[in-house]
């Protein structure tokens, strides 16, 4: 099914409780299908999708440079007891899908917690991460309120969405945001090399959260 | 449900995804080395080049010439190159780049390397990630001879039963550090999990976590030295057919009498000897003048699977009489590898012909990147009685650029004889083409002037 034919790998990785939607997003967005059954995922697993990334300037107007980009999509497992083979993977993600549940109250609680394994597991201490609010189109059932959320995503500095693997309502829109966030990373990261290390120093913290601040610790 | 069956199923399912990981990374490192070939093509073109002229008046990328008013170029941050205006890609808002920098930098993109080294502020690599092939296959083989809880070969791995399940990851060569971590913190998870563990397995397990680094080295250099081992059977049996007559070939170097050492040519003793002044055979000039007529048809490819460069010897056409005055010819053609004396081999000798057809495949076995500024010298001898060589011509071919995957690079092609590409200096100099950036500074107070 792979070649070697695109220009960028991207590793992305899902995670978040147990039964949030993780599995059924990224098979919403690989294949564009719903599949409403649970099925717990074993340890870890992983969808892949090419997709063509525009580039764009600081300033956000396209340069109409397009590139081929092959998305892995890691898929973890919610459950705890598979918590230490998932953690093993955050470190190989280059960007974070931090999924909850609208419905349930709890899971969006436990995203603080993710958050802070994410800063001790991941390739760098600040990540680049959307927040995700899944079963959206559950309205009746909603237990974690819009203003709530992103407020928290506010703190973190990171973009929030809410999405609806059943109906695919945001799903695109989420990945291809967090694929921006990579892609700018990157430039950031070659081009200002041993710029800003006052900035990196672990000085600047997930759970401190300073908002919008300047991302790259590079 | 049986706990044990669902965690073997588990286990199943888990290197089910890591073998598909492989492929997919396996896949990405293929396109990664193509990628920095090609960077390593561009640089080279791009090079400034000690045979012409260093000077800050050039555009350092295509070398023409800077005005001093118009066109004078301007430096590139990167390389601090001064480079002309046409050889600029706009990178950022107002920035720019060389063409060789910006070419790297975009590398640095595509293959991840951007992520990998963000990675290793954090997570700092062990040192053997940077290693060279050559010393890593040494340090695992050392490694290998004294770790006597791992057999040698690889089927008692199976006593590892959840590793043994990771056939394919086994033989995976490149191993990565995630890789490693992983299933260190598989094999602890899974410690930690089934608690119905027969001791063996636990000293297993624990021999596996302790010995971390060396264990899985082991297991790289298995497959490694197994590699190795099959290319030594290549070269095992091969070898006496491609140096049938190796003694020859050896007396061509020292041979006795000034014909052939004349007719060997320069770059022997040049290569023997350096480029001392004192070499004979330089001063010589061609002892037999054979005028060099006709072709070789030669077709190269590069087999990935067995690391071979396969040159095939088509045929010649229209050769001298090695034996002018008998009118005879016997002749064969040797293959060398320019620069260095490695790769030495050669065609079986046809009698009576000046249009002799050999059709022989010649393998050379050489890392694809290896091939990065190699020569094939091809050359054609007639072989006379008493052993003596008469030079028929030779061909010269560039491999650096040499398109493999080319469908048309790998067909025959006639390459017509030339005389021994000779440099003023005696050959020595050609043989060894290199750069070399010299700087000399001058310091009048050790000089005591």
């Amino acid at each position: 099914m792979t070649d070697g034919d695109y220009d960028y790998l991207i590793k992305l990785l899902a995670l978040g409780d147990s039964g949030v939607g993780k599995t059924t997003f990224l098979y919403r967005y690989t294949d564009n299908k719903f599949n409403p059954k649970f099925i717990t995922t074993v340890g870890i697993d992983f969808r892949e999708k090419r997709v063509v990334y525009t580039a764009s300037n600081p300033n956000g107007a396209t340069t109409g440079k397009t590139f081929k980009v092959h998305l892995q999509l890691w898929d973890t497992a919610g459950q705890e007891r598979f918590r230490s083979l998932t953690t093993a993977f955050f470190r190989d993600a280059m960007g974070f899908l931090l999924m909850f549940d609208l419905t349930s109250q709890q899971s969006f609680l436990n995203v603080r917690n993710w958050m802070s394994q994410l800063q001790a597991n991941a390739y760098c201490e600040n990540p680049d991460i959307v927040l995700i609010g899944n079963k959206a189109d559950l309205a009746d059932q909603r237990e974690v309120q819009e203003k709530q959320a992103k407020e928290l995503a506010d703190k973190y500095g990171i973009p929030y969405f809410e999405t609806s693997a059943a109906t695919g309502a945001e799903v695109d829109k989420a990945v291809l945001t967090l694929l921006d966030l990579v892609m700018k990373r990157m430039e950031q990261c070659v081009d200002k090399p041993p710029a800003e290390p006052a900035n990196g120093n672990g000085a600047t913290k997930l759970a401190d959260a300073q908002p919008n601040e300047k991302k790259c610790a590079c | 449900m049986d706990l044990g069956l669902l965690q073997a199923l588990e286990r199943e399912r888990v290197l089910e995804v890591l073998r598909r990981d492989k492929q997919l990374r396996t896949i990405e490192e293929d396109r990664i080395r193509r990628m920095k070939y090609e960077l390593q093509e561009l640089r080279r073109r791009g090079a400034k080049s000690f045979a012409r002229q260093y000077g800050e008046r050039t555009c350092a990328r295509c070398q023409r010439p800077l005005g001093k008013f118009w066109n004078s170029g301007a430096v590139c941050h990167s390389c601090s190159h001064r480079i002309c205006s046409k050889c600029r890609v706009g990178v950022g808002a107002a920035g720019w780049k060389c063409t060789v920098c910006h070419a790297y930098r975009e590398v640095k993109f595509k293959s991840g390397d951007w992520f990998l080294e963000e990675k290793a502020k954090k997570f700092p690599v062990t040192t053997d990630k940077y290693e060279m092939v050559g010393d890593r296959l040494l340090k695992t083989y050392h490694v290998l001879s004294h770790i006597s809880v791992v057999p040698p070969t690889p089927p008692p791995h199976l006593d590892y039963q959840f590793l043994s399940r990771s056939g394919d990851l086994k033989n995976s060569k490149p191993f990565t550090k995630s890789m490693e971590d992983l299933m260190v913190s598989f094999t602890s998870h899974i410690k930690k999990i089934s608690t119905s563990q027969n001791d063996v397995r636990g000293d297993l397990l624990r021999v596996n976590n302790s010995r971390r680094g060396s264990c899985y080295s082991t297991q790289k250099s298995l497959s490694e030295t197994d590699i190795n081992k099959s290319s030594n059977l290549f070269k095992g049996p091969s070898l006496p057919n491609l140096f049938k007559k190796s003694k020859d070939s050896d007396q061509e170097g020292s041979s006795t009498g000034a014909e052939e050492e004349t007719s060997c040519g320069s770059e022997y003793s040049g290569g023997k000897r350096g480029s001392s002044s004192s070499s004979i055979s330089t001063d010589c000039g061609p002892f037999e003048s054979i005028s060099i007529t006709g072709e070789l048809e030669l077709a190269l490819a590069y087999n990935t699977n067995t690391s071979c460069l396969e040159i095939t010897v088509g045929a010649c056409r229209n050769l001298n009489y090695g034996d002018t005055r008998r009118k005879k010819c016997h002749p064969c053609v040797k293959l060398y590898m320019l620069p260095g004396k490695s790769g030495k081999m050669k065609t079986t000798v046809k009698k009576n012909t000046t249009d002799p057809v050999y059709n022989e495949v010649l393998k050379y076995h050489v890392e694809r990147h290896l091939l990065f500024g190699k020569r094939l010298r091809a050359t054609v001898w007639h072989s006379g009685t008493l052993k003596r060589k008469v030079f028929l011509g030779e061909v010269l071919v560039p491999l650096d650029g040499w398109r493999f995957k080319d469908k048309d690079s790998q067909r025959f092609n006639w390459y017509p004889l030339c005389q021994k590409a000779e440099s003023p200096e005696g050959g020595a100099v050609e043989q060894d083409g290199g750069e070399l950036l010299v700087r000399v500074k001058l310091s009048s107070n050790n000089q005591g002037v």
